[in-house]
């Protein structure tokens, strides 16, 4: 699949901002899978200082300081990447969960694709028992790990509601389990939480999820969010496979990775700070848009999982 | 001959005797080294010395100079802050004050472990930030390395520099019953005490003046002129600024920082004084931005730098790691060094040492197994009676060791059960140690000497020499005689440690150092957040003052059977309502209840309690430029007033009280002044003094004159500014307005007029950065300049409400101007996050 990618981040201001320094993970790289063939990235206004490189996990990152006054700050994004079909084992034949566990604690790779940095707990992960035991309910003696991992799943988004209001972004993820209610990045940090509470690798995954139109409709324009969902380390056999609970999808081609880390404080699209006072606005726009060669196919009506935004 | 052997013999015997006598009632633990006796008790031979000289002072005369050093350190103000404490309270610091002695020989083969472990150290952080072939050679596993919160993943692949990640290095040691010593656990993040090790050698040398020089105990200066070389070095600008970076008042060391920025001359600074501009660090100061290149940190690396560390940190400085990432700041020691404190680190480095260094180890760490490997967590969970749990990465950790580690023979049945599910499911997580018995050294209690265990602390820095010891260290001795070391983790006194060498040491003192390094000391641009705080210490000190003032002259008035009226009282009260010192809705009580409201309600913001409690708070931050005895009286003055009065109270005793506190708040000043160099600090003191005494007067003279004035009111005014005696001696009459205005307001040498106020105000500006000489004026200045014309131009008649009001509003500008153009530093705030959908 090829993907076209806008997104605008933009910040306003109740007071000028006099300086600001942000870092910026908006733009998406080489990965497997994955090859962004064109990408384009813009801040307003003018930074003073621009640094770009990659960070541990291999995120491309833009450090900016702003030194006039302003009452906006704008990133905005357009990337044109293509995704190859994932190659999706059967999960029953994955490792026993139990052997992934040993594996990984006495890993010898200490690189930034190794599980080592994803069973410990992180800044916005914390190892939570109750969490725990509500997962180690699909992970029976010698359970394989992708079959567990999915139950899981599929269970979380059977139990869980898709609920906008009832979380912010610094939620914890224990208190949306508690909810049984969040989005995309509570049911992610979640999943994260009970699988590492087994002593299981699990990443954080930021990225786009194409979205298609309702049957008869214009494809609406920026209604969409970034969103999040997981990675999990299925041996070296499977290496990482990608879990999406809010849709209680297995990623393969519908899904475009613009970041990874241990939890959504490693690949937050736009952190900073700044100086000044009063209200910050946060508006996000997102667009992906597939591109289709040849012209146009009809899309498919019977699209149940429609993402919600 | 005053020397026959005959007498020496005697006096030999006389000495032995007294000494025995000490040591009569002291008993070893069973099964545990004693650092003073042998196992048949009789004392070792480096003790002797000190043994003698204390049994010849006799138990009275040791007590009495123990006294006098805890007197020492109440004085220099040697406090810690106790994080338990809800009231954040300060606790005076709690000294052993017997030293633990080290003979020359075993000091050098510890001495020589600790460099070979500094050297290890060094080369494993090297390793595991860099190449990484410790992990991929299988020497260690990594995610006994990833699970460090400690390894900084955007420090990975950074050199560090000046080539080092470590500068400063401690080890705790405990001695085991076979008298070996043993590391217990490393010091690389930033270790502390080697300040408070300063103090206490100084608080016990004058306690024990002879004996230290008689017994050669090695000093520390050269210790410590080593480090400041060795970190002035690292300064390339060299502009000789290094700055003592702190997590501030609130850290349970930050007596120690002070002190240390303080001794080696460094300027203390926290997060807020530094901003990173095109990759380097600058100070924000009263003169502008500085660069500050090297940065001894006392903050853990994981708050340095909000933007790529810990997000919710608001103690670091945004884009450091930026800085640190292209050389532009040396930090001591670099960011992500505390990963080989990590427990999890000590069940390698036994094997890695001899493979890094080519070398055995000459000291060895407590045996350690991390339990996330199966063979290793099977050993544990074989010999949980045997061992001690402790977290892998960590003091502390959620559940069963939020309070540290655990003795498995301790746990209860059910925590054990949970605590082998948990190393079970998650061995990457936990370590089973050896159960260490430490040995014991003497502590002094009620004239008798009694054993207890303790853990030594030794501090190394990196130097051009290589690795130097500082001789001597820092002794955690614990109040019980549980001689497990898993039982030390809190609590307990400090004990000095006394180093002897084999011949006359040298006389390169500390005191003498002390001052060599003060005069070498840059005083520098003062940091813009000290001169806010200078600015406003001078506020809240004058305020309270002005609020006391009101307080004893309305008790006065109360109180004394001539009070004209004339509506005095009423005024005061007046002015205590207008600046919030007495509550609302108390118009009916009697006067007296709204002076001793002035005095003691902690929950008005005009109140003396809040006012000093600002001023306490204020000046705690800038605790390292202030005499330790203005520090003391100020936060002695904050203790009283918290000491009750009593409802029914009479007049006389709030006059009192307010006098005495009158009088505490004077002393302050003046040893804050007195003692302090007539640099920007002095000046931004008496800048904010002067602006607030100047908005008192003018507040005073127009609640208190008007047309119908009567002579009682003036006396008040006359009181309240404190020119009563300047008025008599100069006026036979009675009080009259155009002299009691002129003095109060216009008399340019009456120091406690608006003129004088104003006189010195311009005068400070004038002195201040960015001032005077060929510069333009600026705002405040010719704001400054404009009120003095006002005074010279002006006769007391003019002075009406109106005009004084003006003036009062032309100060607060002033203020204003002054906190725009100086104090430039800014608490910046986040950014929210974009929540993902």
């Amino acid at each position: 699949m090829k993907y076209d990618i806008h997104q605008t981040t933009a910040y306003g201001y109740a007071y000028p901002v006099p300086v600001a320094r942000h870092v910026v993970r908006m733009v998406p790289v080489d990965r497997p899978r994955q090859r962004v063939v064109a990408s384009r990235f813009t801040v307003e206004p003018e930074p003073v200082e621009w640094t770009e490189s990659f960070d541990f996990f291999g995120n491309r990152v833009a450090h900016i300081r702003i030194e006039s006054a302003h009452t906006s700050f704008t990133v905005r994004t357009q990337a044109r990447v293509e995704v190859d079909p994932a190659d999706l084992p059967d999960p029953e034949a994955t490792p026993a969960w139990e052997a992934i566990r040993q594996s990984v604690a006495e890993s010898l790779d200490l690189g930034p694709d190794s599980p080592v940095h994803h069973i410990f707990p992180s800044p916005l992960v914390r190892i939570c028992e109750e969490i725990t035991v509500w997962t180690a309910e699909s992970f029976p003696a010698g359970r394989a790990v992708l079959d567990g991992a999915v139950d899981l799943m599929e269970r979380l988004h059977r139990e869980f509601t898709y609920d906008s209001k009832a979380t912010e972004v610094t939620t914890p993820p224990e208190e949306a389990f508690a909810m049984r209610r969040g989005v995309c990045q509570d049911f992610a940090h979640i999943m994260i939480a009970g699988l590492r509470g087994l002593g299981l690798p699990a990443a954080y995954v930021s990225g786009f999820l194409r979205t298609e139109p309702p049957p008869g409709k214009e494809r609406l324009q920026g209604a969409d969010a970034t969103h999040a969902w997981l990675a999990i380390w299925c041996g070296t056999q499977s290496g990482w496979q990608g879990l999406d609970p809010t849709n209680a999808l297995r990623v393969s081609t519908d899904h475009v990775v613009l970041a990874l880390g241990r939890d959504y404080s490693d690949v937050a699209p736009v952190g900073g700070v700044l100086v000044g006072s009063g209200r910050q606005k946060l508006r996000v726009e997102v667009d992906v848009v597939p591109i289709l060669d040849p012209p146009a196919a009809p899309a498919k009506p019977d699209r149940a999982r429609r993402p919600p935004a | 001959m005053p020397g026959s052997i005959d007498q020496q013999a005697r006096a030999r015997r006389f000495e032995a005797e007294a000494v025995e006598a000490l040591l009569a009632g002291y008993r070893p633990l069973p099964g545990v080294y004693d650092e003073m006796v042998d196992a048949e008790g009789r004392p070792r031979d480096h003790w002797t010395p000190m043994l003698a000289a204390l049994a010849e002072m006799g138990a009275e005369e040791v007590e009495r100079r123990f006294t006098a050093a805890d007197r020492h350190l109440h004085r220099s103000g040697v406090f810690y802050r106790v994080y338990d404490d809800p009231s954040g309270g300060e606790r005076p610091w709690p000294l052993s004050h017997l030293p633990l002695v080290i003979g020359a020989a075993e000091w050098r083969d510890l001495a020589r472990g600790l460099v070979q472990r500094a050297q290890l150290l060094e080369a494993v952080l090297a390793d595991l930030y860099g190449e990484g072939g410790l992990v991929r050679s299988g020497a260690m596993p990594a995610a006994a390395v990833a699970g460090s919160p400690e390894f900084l993943r955007p420090l990975k692949g950074v050199d560090p520099h000046g080539g080092s990640f470590l500068k400063l290095y401690a080890a705790d040691l405990g001695r085991a019953p076979d008298g070996r010593w043993w590391v217990l656990s490393d010091r690389t993040q930033s270790p502390s005490g080697a300040g408070y090790a300063l103090e206490n050698r100084i608080a016990v040398a004058r306690a024990l003046p002879d004996l230290a020089r008689t017994l050669n105990v090695v000093r520390l200066a050269g210790f410590f002129q080593s480090l400041r070389a060795s970190l002035t070095r690292l300064d390339r600008s060299g502009e000789g600024r290094v700055g003592l970076l702190t997590p501030g008042p609130l850290n349970e060391t930050y007596f120690e920082h002070a002190y240390l920025a303080r001794y080696l001359g460094f300027v203390l600074l926290e997060g807020e004084d530094l901003t990173v501009r095109d990759n380097a660090v600058y100070v924000r100061t009263v003169a502008g931005l500085k660069r500050a290149d090297v940065l001894l940190r006392r903050l853990d690396a994981d708050f340095a730098d909000p933007l790529e560390l810990n997000s919710r940190s608001r103690l670091g400085v945004p884009g450091l790691v930026q800085a640190v990432r292209a050389g532009g700041v040396a930090m001591v020691n670099a960011l992500g060094s505390g990963l080989v404190e990590a427990p999890a680190m000590m069940s390698f480095l036994p094997k890695i040492g001899p493979e890094v260094l080519g070398e055995t180890l000459r000291l060895p760490n407590i045996a350690t197994w991390w339990c996330g490997q199966q063979a290793e967590r099977e050993t544990v969970l074989g010999a949980l009676d045997d061992l001690v749990v402790a977290p892998a990465f960590g003091r502390t950790m959620p559940g069963l060791m939020a309070q540290g580690a655990r003795l498995g023979a301790d746990l209860k049945l059910m925590e054990r059960i949970e605590l082998e599910h948990a190393i079970r499911s998650r061995g990457v997580d936990f370590v089973g140690q050896e159960a260490v018995h430490l040995s014991t050294m003497p502590v002094w209690r009620q004239g008798r000497l009694e054993p207890r265990p303790f853990i030594l602390r030794i501090f190394l820095a990196a130097t051009e020499e290589g690795w130097q010891v500082m001789p001597g260290g820092f002794c955690r001795v614990s109040d019980s005689s549980d001689s497990r070391a898993v039982t030390m983790q809190r609590g307990g006194r400090s004990a000095d440690v006394w180093v002897l060498d084999e011949g006359p040491v040298e006389q390169t003192t500390l005191l003498p150092a002390v001052g060599r390094v003060d005069v070498r000391r840059q005083t520098g641009p003062l940091p813009s957040r000290a001169a806010d705080n200078f600015f406003w210490l001078g506020r809240y000190v004058e305020r309270a003052e002005a609020t006391l003032r009101l307080v004893r002259t309305l008790a006065g008035r109360l109180s004394s059977s001539t009070e004209g009226g004339g509506g005095s009282v009423g005024r005061l009260l007046g002015l205590l309502d207008n600046w919030g010192a007495v509550p609302a809705d108390m118009s009916r009580a009697r006067p007296a209840r709204f002076a001793i409201a002035a005095l003691t309600r902690r929950d008005l913001g005009g109140a003396l309690p809040g006012l000093i409690e600002a001023a306490r708070n204020t000046a705690s931050v800038i605790r390292d430029r202030l005499s330790p005895d203005a520090w003391r009286t100020l936060a002695d003055l904050a203790v009283a007033m918290g000491e009750p009065v009593p409802l029914a109270a009479a007049e006389p005793e709030v006059y009192e009280r307010a006098d005495r506190s009158l009088r505490a708040l004077a002393a302050f000043s003046g040893l804050a002044s007195e003692n302090m160099n007539r640099l920007s600090g002095w000046r931004f003191l008496d800048l904010g003094r002067r602006i607030e005494r100047a908005i008192a007067t003018c507040r005073f003279t127009r609640a208190l004159v008007s047309e119908t004035t009567q002579a009682g009111t003036l006396d008040v005014l006359l009181e309240l500014c404190d020119s009563q005696i300047t008025y008599r001696s100069r006026y036979v009459m009675v009080e009259a307005h155009a002299p009691v205005v002129d003095l109060v307001l216009l008399d340019p040498v009456n120091p406690r007029s608006l003129a004088f106020q104003i006189d010195r105000i311009a005068e400070h500006l004038e002195d201040l950065p960015g001032h005077g000489g060929d510069e333009p004026p600026k705002p405040e200045e010719r704001l400054a300049a404009r009120l003095a014309a006002a005074m010279k131009a002006h006769e007391p008649d003019d002075f009406d409400g109106e005009r004084l009001l003006k003036i009062e509003h032309q100060l607060m500008e002033l203020s204003n101007d002054i906190s725009e153009r100086y104090f430039i530093h800014r608490s910046p705030v986040e950014t929210p996050w974009e929540q993902l959908a």
